[in-house]
């Protein structure tokens, strides 16, 4: 193997493969990262046996071959290398790294463990998305996911449902739930639960400015995300999801149309007494004159605050987890949103308000009302 | 109304668990008993009178204590049962005055001079708590009546046993002068050698010291404690603990144990008495807490915050079990095994509850949230339990068992792990393990 490839692409690709999948080692072979160089191009790939990083960079290859490196000591060093042209060689046992002046030498690790992902199977389905839009239904479903070890699975995972040229996309640690979907580019159906983890890093892959568009193919036991020169590899969590479209509320009582940036910042002052105690609820109430926020807390104090809404019906008070709330203020996103609720224990929507002359997506960040006895 | 001259008691159970037990069990009555683990690294928690007169006492090895007392009947302990005793105790000294500050679990001290106009001097006081813990409970006690905390409890430690002694203002420094220095608070084993070394053997020799050079010799806080005592001096007040902070147990292996499945049958154990007694206490908790000591005496602790307050064993051995299994000890050895419950509140007012918009999806039929069974469980368990004493109702893991060194009722110490203001007094081997915040 010999190769030259600018200093900067092999950062990028080395820093994201690594990042993405380069960390918890159980075989040595996982703690590398694969260079395969052919074709005029350098692909690197690293797997954690969950989650497969792979990513080309174009580079001139004067001898094809492969090497496997420790993935975190060639991340570092390569990000410190001073800017200009990395040329990498064989060199016996190591792996030569030249860049200016700067000489490394670097061990392999054998290659013949590295695990080589299955093969996408004859079921797959594939179809694109708008990246922009794909990045924001990661970030506003994502929040819903539970997170932590001890968590149920299914729960870490995202629901990603193909039908009728939408890729519908939920997630809920079961005391919220969040779901939208956007445009998927070609009519097919299918649905695979992906960890949420997983999905972070494509969102991170579309920041680092991949492309136009994110390919998505859901198939048995895996799914893939092209973006750009990089594919990521998951497996699938087990299903079954939970059944959320029942709980789906079909009409409301109380609808709410509230400024969010007032209204977050206000719920954030309110947590600093809330926080103070575990379990405080925060606690809303609507009214024709608009919102109450109301905190109480015996140990540390209250907080409350008035605001201006557009409320429809009621009055009628309800009390929420902040933490629940401020994440469905977050995932709405638009300088308006919406509640909409039944009473003070059924679970309530909160929903983006489209600003004049523009569509809002169709998220629906669904939570359940803390009962305040 | 008069302040009375010696508003403090200090009230100790005698033998507390030795009598508990001869108490529950006739055939005990009158016969040398210790209380304690039989096996290994067993040691004396509490002996009765009888076995004292052998010359057994708490914190002895059991092995030497056999050796002593031939006749000796070892009884496993019962903490729960201890409890149960202590809250009644501890009832029936709050009918008296709310000023109430509990060491441990066998003794407490009193501050009635608020009480002396509806129940007399603080002496009939202190005969009428014992007479009533007497026929109530049939339990002996011994009070110890003056004007200091520290002079009541030395009069409880010689009244015993089934005593009561009291001393007037006027003459507790006379009294006090012809004690030896052990009798002073703070006093231990080195203290008293280092202060004999130095020709102080009593009280008086003590009190007649130059307050510098007591505490050049055993130290500044300790000399001046001494000092003041042995004068008969002593401000602390009576501090009423508020209500129990964290209900905890603790269990220490007989020898270090790296066997998952032991390790696990311990933790369901401790998991399910600590849930028992939050119950019992008509409290529900919002974290559990992990502890897990190892071979080399580093302690781990972890903690989970339940999204529910809860006192279902299910749910405190489940986030025990998730605690140690996130531990990944690799069969690590473990010495000793910890589970605590903590941000307590009262059962009924069960606070601000989260509730799930859909049931917990894996849990099935074993889901807590959707299954009322397993509150129906532990109520029938606790009412078999109450009725033939625990642990009548248990898992099957903790049953099939017959590996020796895991008698789950080796070595089940619970800990005391009172809070700062429960004062120095003499701690009694395996004490309360609920933890309490005395106001300092």
């Amino acid at each position: 193997m010999k190769l030259t490839v600018p200093r900067q692409d092999l950062a990028d690709a080395v820093a994201w493969a690594t990042r993405v999948a380069g960390g918890r080692a159980q075989l040595p072979a996982l703690t590398g990262v694969l260079l395969e160089a052919a074709d005029g191009r350098l692909v690197m790939r690293a797997t954690d046996l969950e989650v497969t990083a792979e990513v080309g960079v174009d580079a001139r290859i004067e001898a094809p071959g492969t090497a496997l490196l420790a993935a975190r000591l060639l991340a570092q060093l390569v990000a410190r290398l001073p800017d200009g042209d990395v040329t990498l060689a064989d060199d016996g046992e190591r792996v030569r790294i030249e860049c200016g002046r700067a000489k490394f030498r670097v061990r392999r690790i054998p290659a013949e463990d590295f695990p080589t992902p299955p093969a996408l199977t004859a079921e797959a389905i594939e179809g694109s998305v708008k990246a922009h839009a794909f990045s924001r239904l990661v970030t506003q479903v994502g929040r819903a996911a539970a997170a932590g070890e001890d968590a149920r699975a299914v729960l870490t995972g995202v629901n990603l449902e193909a039908a009728d040229g939408r890729l519908t996309a939920a997630a809920t640690d079961t005391y919220r739930l969040a779901a939208r979907s956007v445009a998927f580019e070609r009519a097919v159906e299918g649905a695979a639960i992906v960890p949420a983890r997983a999905l972070a890093e494509v969102d991170k892959a579309i920041a680092a400015g991949g492309g136009a568009d994110v390919t998505v193919v859901l198939d048995a036991g895996q799914a893939q995300f092209r973006v750009g020169e990089r594919t990521l590899t998951t497996r699938l969590v087990e299903g079954p999801f939970p059944n959320y479209r029942s709980l789906l509320p079909d009409a409301s009582e109380v609808t709410v149309v509230v400024e969010r940036a007032p209204l977050a910042e206000a719920l954030q002052r309110a947590q600093v007494v809330a926080s103070a105690a575990a379990n405080t609820p925060v606690q809303l109430s609507f009214s024709e004159g608009g919102l109450e926020l109301a905190v109480q807390n015996t140990e540390a104090g209250d907080a409350s605050e008035q605001l201006p809404a557009e409320v429809e019906g009621g009055p009628l008070e309800i009390a929420f987890n902040p933490r629940y709330l401020q994440d469905g203020l977050e995932a709405a996103g638009t300088e308006r949103i919406r509640f909409e609720l039944r009473d003070g224990l059924r679970a309530a929507v909160i929903r983006p308000v489209a600003p004049d002359g523009e569509d809002a997506d169709d998220l629906t960040y669904l939570l359940m009302p803390m009962r305040v006895s | 109304m008069s302040r009375p001259p010696e508003p403090i008691l200090h009230l100790d159970m005698d033998a507390f668990y030795a009598a508990v037990e001869q108490r529950d069990d006739p055939v005990l009555a009158g016969r040398p008993v210790a209380v304690g683990a039989a096996s290994g690294r067993g040691v004396v928690a509490a002996a009765s009178y009888e076995a004292r007169a052998a010359g057994v006492h708490s914190a002895m090895p059991m092995v030497r204590a056999r050796r002593l007392c031939p006749d000796l009947v070892v009884v496993p302990p019962r903490f729960d049962r201890y409890h149960e005793v202590s809250d009644a105790v501890m009832a029936v000294l709050h009918d008296v005055t709310p000023l109430v500050e509990p060491l441990s679990l066998d003794e407490a001290f009193l501050d009635v001079t608020g009480a002396v106009g509806l129940f007399g001097p603080p002496p009939t006081i202190g005969a009428a708590l014992r007479a009533r813990i007497r026929t109530e409970l049939a339990l002996p006690c011994s009070v110890g009546v003056g004007p200091t905390k520290s002079v009541a409890k030395l009069l409880s430690g010689l009244a015993k046993p089934d005593g009561l002694l009291h001393w007037p203002t006027a003459e507790v420094v006379a009294r006090l002068r012809p004690l030896p220095v052990g009798h002073l608070w703070g006093a231990g084993p080195r203290t008293v050698e280092r202060l004999e070394g130095y020709g102080l053997t009593t009280v008086g020799d003590v009190a007649d010291t130059d307050r510098r050079t007591l505490q050049r010799l055993v130290g500044e806080a300790l000399g001046a404690q001494l000092h003041d005592l042995a004068r008969g001096v002593d401000p602390r007040p009576v501090v009423p603990t508020r209500p129990a902070r964290s209900v905890s147990a603790e269990a220490t292996f007989d020898a270090d144990v790296d066997d998952p499945a032991v390790l696990d049958r311990r933790l369901l154990e401790l998991a399910a008495r600590v849930a028992r007694r939050l119950r019992r206490a008509g409290l529900v908790a919002r974290t559990v807490t992990l502890k897990v000591r190892l071979a080399d005496h580093t302690d781990v602790t972890r903690a989970r915050t339940l999204p529910v307050p809860t006192a279902r064993t299910h749910d405190v051995v489940a986030a025990a079990r998730a605690l140690l299994a996130a531990l990944r000890l690799e069969r690590a050895r473990v010495r000793l095994l910890g589970v605590r419950c903590s941000g307590l509140r009262d059962a009924t007012d069960a606070g601000p509850v989260q509730p799930r918009l859909l049931a917990d999806p894996g849990a099935g039929e074993d889901d807590p949230a959707v299954d009322g069974r397993w509150g129906a469980l532990d109520r029938a368990a606790d009412a078999i339990a109450d009725r033939y004493g625990a642990p009548a109702v248990s898992w099957a893991a903790l049953l099939a068992d017959d590996d020796p060194d895991d008698d789950p009722d080796a070595a089940p110490d619970d800990r005391p792990d009172d809070g700062p203001g429960a004062g120095p007094g003499p701690a009694a081997t395996g004490t309360s393990a609920v933890r309490r915040s005395g106001g300092t």
